[in-house]
């Protein structure tokens, strides 16, 4: 799972069965340095590439999440989906010390 | 699966259901000198690994399924070892 910021949303006009109606988020992924920053969200856009995340447990605009991608992102759904990004956790709190040496 | 050392945890009341009473370490992958050499993963833990501690993360879905008991869960990451501390630093 990564964290990442939600900066948008997406609805499709016409979808393949199976996921008509599903809520998805633009997320933008956090870097290292971004994760100091905690539950705030970071001031300006992320380096990592940004990707559309499918949501169930409601996220919103500004909102910190954490997603899973690849085939688990399925997992969740009875039929085969066509689905690689799924959030899992809306953040209350991330509590990190970052660790150089 | 991957080299990583522990540097927090997230805290989340609204989750997917699997994940309760799971927690969730944000692991930063490292190499064997422990330099960072990714964006932090956050992994599923039953071990109590703590902070600074070195772990292994595995990505294998099916086992994490298995074990937060759950076939329809999404989890993915999770922290299948901790490292001996003395072995690793001896070797870095």
């Amino acid at each position: 799972m990564r964290l990442g910021a939600v900066i948008g949303n997406v609805t499709l006009a016409k979808t393949v069965s199976g996921i008509e109606g599903a809520r998805w988020l633009i997320v933008s992924p956090f870097t290292r340095e971004h994760y100091q920053r905690g539950r705030q969200t970071p001031a300006g856009m992320s380096t990592e590439p940004s990707l559309v995340v499918y949501d169930d447990l409601g996220g919103g605009i500004g909102q910190t999440i954490g997603f899973i991608e690849g085939r688990e992102a399925s997992s969740p759904f009875d039929q085969p989906t066509p689905i690689d990004a799924i959030s899992a956790v809306l953040v209350d709190e991330v509590f990190y010390q970052p660790f150089s040496i | 699966m991957l080299l990583a050392r522990v540097e927090g945890n997230v805290t989340a009341t609204r989750k997917h259901p699997s994940f309760e009473g799971w927690r969730l370490i944000i692991c930063q992958p490292i190499n064997r000198a422990g330099e960072a050499l990714a964006a932090p993963l956050v992994a599923l833990d039953s071990l109590g690994a703590g902070m600074r501690q070195r772990v292994m993360i595995s990505s294998d879905g099916a086992a994490a399924r298995n074990a937060v008991g759950d076939q329809k869960s999404p989890a993915r990451w999770m922290i299948i070892g901790i490292l001996d501390e003395s072995q690793a630093g001896g070797r870095a």
